[in-house]
């Protein structure tokens, strides 16, 4: 009926000196002292929000029934929570926990410390709006996270990784998967079944729960098996196909998986047998450095800067083995042509001027040492040659429209007309080429245009077969003459990508032409 | 002719019970005269209704039944109309328990309001919570809330075919416990067309349906609620018109927030040199005001003469009013783009004994009003030059409050004022900060001098524990409110009140004077807001809208608009002129406890016990409803900034007169 019941009315008129209370009173008795009970409690809330607390405490409740000129109940500091304890042997029988207190002992006691004495402290919470970084105010990333709705949206998008502090469960099935993976890798890493392992990693949806395993046990084994090779390369090739699984959020980890990366790409020594194809686990390790920070690059913007700081100091030093080289310029370059134009490209120089007494047979003695050298130079050679093909290739074949048959054949005509030969080509080079100066001439056009304007060959169409014939001269031709024309026409063409084309044919030789598309290098040479 | 007797002392007995002497009287006359028996044989549905009406008046279960019948059927009807008829439920399922408790059927009642409070524990659970409690007729007496329930009807708003699908419904069943509480406690609004939409929930079920009548009545009357005239925006645009526009703004420029802090310890020492010699004063403001031109300038908010007479505090020292004007020049112009500045005054080791802060206009001093009685006063000016050399530096140092007392051997930093014997629940500074009005749960205010830093007056008029006391805009008068459910005027002078305002049904929350102190709003327990008049008393406008107690309250600076925080977060924003609920402001999860609209009236910026700070772009929300035919526009209220503090609850904002805003908290660890 009420929730206060009828033994409890009994009880507290017992207290009170009533033994005799019948049973129709207290059964009518209970209704209204729950009815007053509620008010009391509303009174004792109403003080409450007057006291600015929204905890309720014992003085709002004394405060309550002072209100209604009721003596307050002493005893009840707000001191701290009342202890509750459940009475032995009943189910919901509590009572509270009041020990005696011995006065002598309260006595003795030497005083407590004195509380500190209220203050108040100035700091600015917000200067225009905007919060200092300062601490008395709250971290604003914190609360700012919550409490604004447009994040839940945002939380859709680019989901955050929130780790909770709860014990991570694997279901036995994955626990078997992890430790047949992690045999295979460790025992049977050429087998078919390691490839098919692989297959699985980079496909399977159900495997993020083993991520963190996974990059743990990669971390674990590069750091301690850095003279098995084969194990180096497989535990590289299961990071790449982790990375593959598009079910997998390696994201979070990627931090742990970055220096086993690193290490198998610049580390002095990888295996321990001559036999061991290190270069190649370089390879695909740069290939791999290269996949990461394409795609967690935009996430983490320092990520590429750090690692090709990492990278050129490695390259840079010249106190490293040329290994650590190859492994760093392999990086560089899988990184892509910009890297290599703004970091090896000016590093050239100096550093060739270093590797020279290593190449020749007369200084380096040692067959193996030469033999890494050539290694090192074949590296820089294919990282420059490959950046300065990219470079030309900035400019994309366009379709060349009929309709701009004249304009084209003016251009061609243009570039012609520095080294008026006869010799004749086949078109189906030409085309290409044709192409190329149309894509060229809006860059170019108006200095062309100008200088060329008094040689006088505006002839429209027909009359520029005969002077098609750019091409092919590179072969023939010898090589002061190519340098001539190459800087006349880059020096037109684009100032940048000509002078590097110069300077690395003055230092790497006829080695890089053959990275330039036989169009462009019939162009620019 | 048996059969037709029983039927007619049936009807008879049900006329008598519902109270229709009228229709009783006529059937006693058709009785005795035997004419034109109704031919009830012939209508068997009308027996049938009749009979199972008087065979189980007094069953209870029917309520029950008929209740979750309804409800079921509520939830299964067609989705165009279910919101409408949702709203029936509510007012149907109180009213039910209520019939039930009056009968006495306490067991019953009470499984029945259990079983199906869940459905409006969204809405109401405030009001449930007090329902629970009533068990017995004595208590439905008893209580306030239940009482006015009980009296009055619900008006519910509703399209007229969910009207006629609903009736349908009721006579199909024959749910007659039903169709009765309906009917004697519904008064349905029928309107023609489409349902409303769910959106514009707000005036569509009003419970207490006469309150609302009054109310409609009352805000009725006019409300004159322009400024001031002569007010010292006024005097500066005339003061401002010598300053060319470039100076101001150089001047702007220059006048860093860092200044500000400086120029507060020296506000404050001039300040000092107005006392009152307010007698005097007023036989002056008559002449001063009758010999001063009108402004040649038209404000936007007209001008409205003052119908107390005003005392000349501002005029009294050319030097206070210089530096006001000082103040106003320089003052940063906020708005959605430039948000203000806020100076946070932290409490510390208050054992939560805090009971409420307040913070004097130029921000130089800060008071605590305690649950021990005593009210303390802190200098910051003073504070500033302990710690540093300003309040800026003032703030590297956590543990400042160690070091404030440390040096000075145990001397306090702060001023102790006595006298009080309940908890201090409000204290406000008077418009130049040289007073302290405290109200406590002793039923006293008492008047403070922060120059003598002793009591001046003790003011005794209330009967229980004054909640709130503010002094007026142009200082004097005061206004306080207590758990006497009534809010009086004061003025200094006097220590009886000059006015006494009842009419609110439930503890009177907080107080606001209106900008131009011609009005006071009152917030109340029972969730509404009142505004009246200061001459004559009365109650002139009733703001309906809010679900739970009214904690804050504040007046745009133009007069027009007017803000209220309650216990449940919400903040609405009121047309003063029209009673109407501009737009209800939501963001803050836990009680607002102070609500302060910035010097020009473009942001509000509330605190909460959320430990936040919000401020709130208001000039969009306010302009809608001039041109309402663009009032679909979704953005009209914004929430510009939620500035967070260090598990500090906010107690108050203020914004000082160059736009500075400052807001104080004491630092709770067990929140």
């Amino acid at each position: 009926m009420s929730i206060v019941a009828k033994e409890t009315i009994e009880v507290i008129a017992q207290s009170i000196g009533i033994n005799n209370l019948s049973d129709d009173a207290a059964l009518s008795l209970a209704p209204d002292v729950e009815y007053r009970m509620r008010e009391i409690m509303q009174e004792a809330i109403q003080c409450m929000r007057h006291s600015r607390r929204t905890i309720l405490t014992t003085d709002d409740v004394d405060g309550a029934l002072n209100l209604r000129n009721v003596e307050p109940v002493y005893g009840f500091t707000s001191g701290g929570p009342l202890q509750f304890k459940r009475a032995i042997g009943h189910r919901d029988l509590f009572y509270i926990d009041d020990r005696d207190v011995d006065l002598k002992e309260v006595i003795e006691a030497p005083l407590p410390k004195a509380p500190l004495d209220t203050g108040v402290a100035c700091h600015w919470l917000a200067i225009e709006g905007v919060q200092p970084a300062i601490p008395e105010n709250a971290p604003v990333g914190v609360i700012a996270a919550p409490s604004n709705g447009n994040t839940h949206e945002q939380k859709d998008e680019l989901p955050v990784d929130i780790r909770l502090p709860v014990k991570h469960v694997l279901s036995r099935e994955l626990q078997l998967y992890f430790d047949k993976i992690t045999e295979l890798t460790l025992r049977k890493s050429d087998s078919a079944l390691f490839k098919e392992a692989l297959v699985s990693l980079a496909t399977d949806s159900g495997l993020h729960p083993l991520v963190p395993y996974f990059t743990f046990f990669v971390a674990d084994e590069v750091s301690r098996g850095l003279n098995d090779y084969s194990l180096l390369f497989a535990l590289m090739r299961i990071v790449w196909s982790l990375l593959q699984n598009p079910h997998i959020h390696i994201e979070p980890y990627l931090h742990q998986l970055m220096p086993s990366v690193v290490t198998c790409l610049v580390s002095k020594k990888l295996g321990n047998r001559i036999a061991d194809n290190h270069w190649e686990l370089r390879d695909f390790t740069a290939k791999l450095v290269a996949l990461i920070c394409k795609r967690f690059g935009h996430v983490y913007n320092t990520l590429q800067t750090r690692l090709t700081k990492t990278l050129l100091n490695a390259l840079l030093d010249p106190k490293r083995a040329l290994t650590q080289h190859y492994g760093a310029i392999q990086g560089l370059a899988a990184l892509g042509p910009n890297v290599v134009r703004l970091l090896i490209l000016p590093n050239l120089e100096p550093y060739l001027r270093l590797l020279e007494p290593e190449l020749l047979l007369e200084k380096q003695k040692n067959e193996m040492k030469r033999y890494e050298a050539w290694r090192v130079y074949g590296a820089l050679l294919r990282a420059a040659g490959q950046g300065i093909y990219e470079r030309l290739k900035i400019f994309p074949p366009l379709p060349s429209p009929p309709g701009h048959t004249i304009w084209k054949s003016k251009e061609k005509v243009v570039t012609a007309v520095p080294n008026k030969r006869k010799a004749s080509m086949e078109p189906l080079e030409d085309e290409p080429a044709l192409k190329k100066i149309a894509t060229d001439g809006p860059i170019g056009s108006l200095a062309l245009v100008t200088t060329l304007a008094p040689s006088g060959q505006n002839d429209a169409g027909q009359p520029s077969s005969s002077e098609k014939k750019t091409a092919n001269r590179v072969g023939k031709d010898g090589q002061t003459l190519k340098k001539s024309a190459i800087l006349n026409q880059i020096w037109k063409d684009d100032l940048n990508s000509g002078h590097t084309l110069v300077t690395l044919l003055e230092l790497l030789g006829e080695g890089i032409l053959s990275f330039i598309p036989s169009p462009e290098m019939s162009l620019f040479l | 002719m048996e059969n037709m007797q029983a039927v007619n002392n049936f009807v008879a007995a049900y006329l008598k019970k519902k109270g229709f002497k009228e229709a009783e009287q006529l059937l006693e006359d058709l009785q005795n005269k035997d004419s034109a028996p109704i031919d009830f044989h012939n209508d068997p549905e009308l027996a049938k209704f009749i009979h199972h009406f008087s065979q189980s008046e007094d069953d209870v279960a029917r309520y029950q039944d008929g209740y979750s019948k309804l409800r079921s059927w509520t939830y299964s009807s067609l989705d165009l109309y279910k919101h409408e008829l949702l709203r029936v439920l509510y007012p149907v399922f109180i009213h039910s328990f209520m019939d039930m408790v009056a009968k006495g059927h306490l067991q019953e009642a009470r499984t029945f309001f259990n079983n199906f409070r869940e459905d409006h524990e969204l809405m109401h659970s405030r009001d449930l919570q007090k329902l629970e409690g009533v068990l017995s007729q004595s208590h439905l007496e008893e209580m306030e809330f239940a009482r006015s329930l009980r009296q009055s009807k619900v008006n519910i708003k509703i399209c007229q075919y969910s009207y006629d699908l609903l009736l349908q419904y009721l006579h199909k069943t024959q749910s007659t416990a039903m169709l009765g509480v309906i009917n004697e406690h519904i008064n349905f609004q029928v309107s023609s067309g489409q349902p409303s939409s769910i959106s514009d929930d707000a005036e569509v079920v009003t419970l207490i349906g006469s309150c609302q009548d009054t109310a409609n009545q009352i805000n009725q009357k006019e409300i004159h609620w322009g400024l001031l005239e002569d007010s010292l925006e006024e005097r500066l645009e005339k003061a401002g018109g010598l300053l060319s526009d470039s100076e101001k703004t150089e001047e702007e420029n220059k006048e860093g927030d860092g200044d500000e802090t400086k120029k507060r310890s020296v506000e404050s020492g001039k300040q000092g040199a107005s006392t009152k010699k307010l007698k005097k004063e007023k036989a002056l403001n008559a002449t001063a005001k009758s010999a001063r031109p009108e402004a040649s300038t038209t404000p936007a908010a007209p001008r409205v003469k003052a119908k107390l007479p005003l005392p000349l505090m501002y005029i009294q020292s050319t030097e206070v009013e210089q530096s006001i004007l000082e103040d106003l020049r320089n003052r940063v112009q906020l708005s959605s783009v430039l948000l203000p500045s806020v100076s946070f005054y932290t409490f510390l080791n208050t054992h939560n004994g805090l009971n409420c802060s307040s913070i004097s206009h130029d921000g130089s001093l800060v008071a605590g009003g305690f649950s021990d009685s005593s009210l303390k006063v802190w200098d910051m000016a003073k504070l500033g030059q302990q710690g540093g050399s300003s309040i800026l530096q003032a703030e590297n140092d956590s543990t400042s409050s160690e070091h404030v007392v440390g040096p000075n051997g145990g001397k306090r930093s702060y001023t102790l004022f006595q006298g009080h014997s309940g908890p201090v629940h409000s204290a406000t500074f008077s418009p130049l900060g040289d007073f302290i009005l405290s109200s406590s749960a002793d039923t006293t205010i008492r008047l403070w001098s922060t120059k003598l830093n002793a009591n001046l007056v003790c003011y005794k008029g209330h009967n229980y524990p004054v909640w709130d006391v503010q002094f007026s805009p142009v200082g004097h008068y005061f206004a306080s409110a207590s758990h006497d459910r009534t809010a009086r005027i004061w003025s200094m002078d006097r220590i009886q009140p000059l006015r006494i305002m009842a009419g609110h049904l439930s503890d009177v929350d907080c107080v606001q004077w209106h900008a131009n102190c011609n009005y006071i709003a009152t917030g109340s327990s029972d969730k509404t807001v009142r505004l009246w008049d200061v001459q004559n008393g009365e109650c002139v406008r009733i703001f309906i809208g809010h679900r739970s107690m009214i904690l804050s309250l504040a007046m745009s600076p133009d007069g027009r608009y007017m803000a209220s925080g309650d216990e449940d977060g919400m903040i609405m924003m009121w047309d003063i002129s029209s009673g109407r609920c501009i737009t209800p402001l939501m963001g803050h999860s836990s009680c607002v406890w102070t609500v302060a609209f910035s010097c020009e009236g473009s942001l509000l910026a509330s605190g909460s016990a959320d430990c936040t700070v919000k401020l709130w772009d208001v000039t969009t929300s306010a302009k809608v409803p001039r041109n309402e035919e663009k009032s679909g526009n979704p953005n009209r209220l914004r929430l510009l900034k939620t500035l967070a503090t260090k598990s500090t609850p906010v107690y108050s904002v203020q914004f000082s007169r160059r736009n500075l805003l400052f807001a104080a908290g004491a630092l709770s660890k067990n929140l």
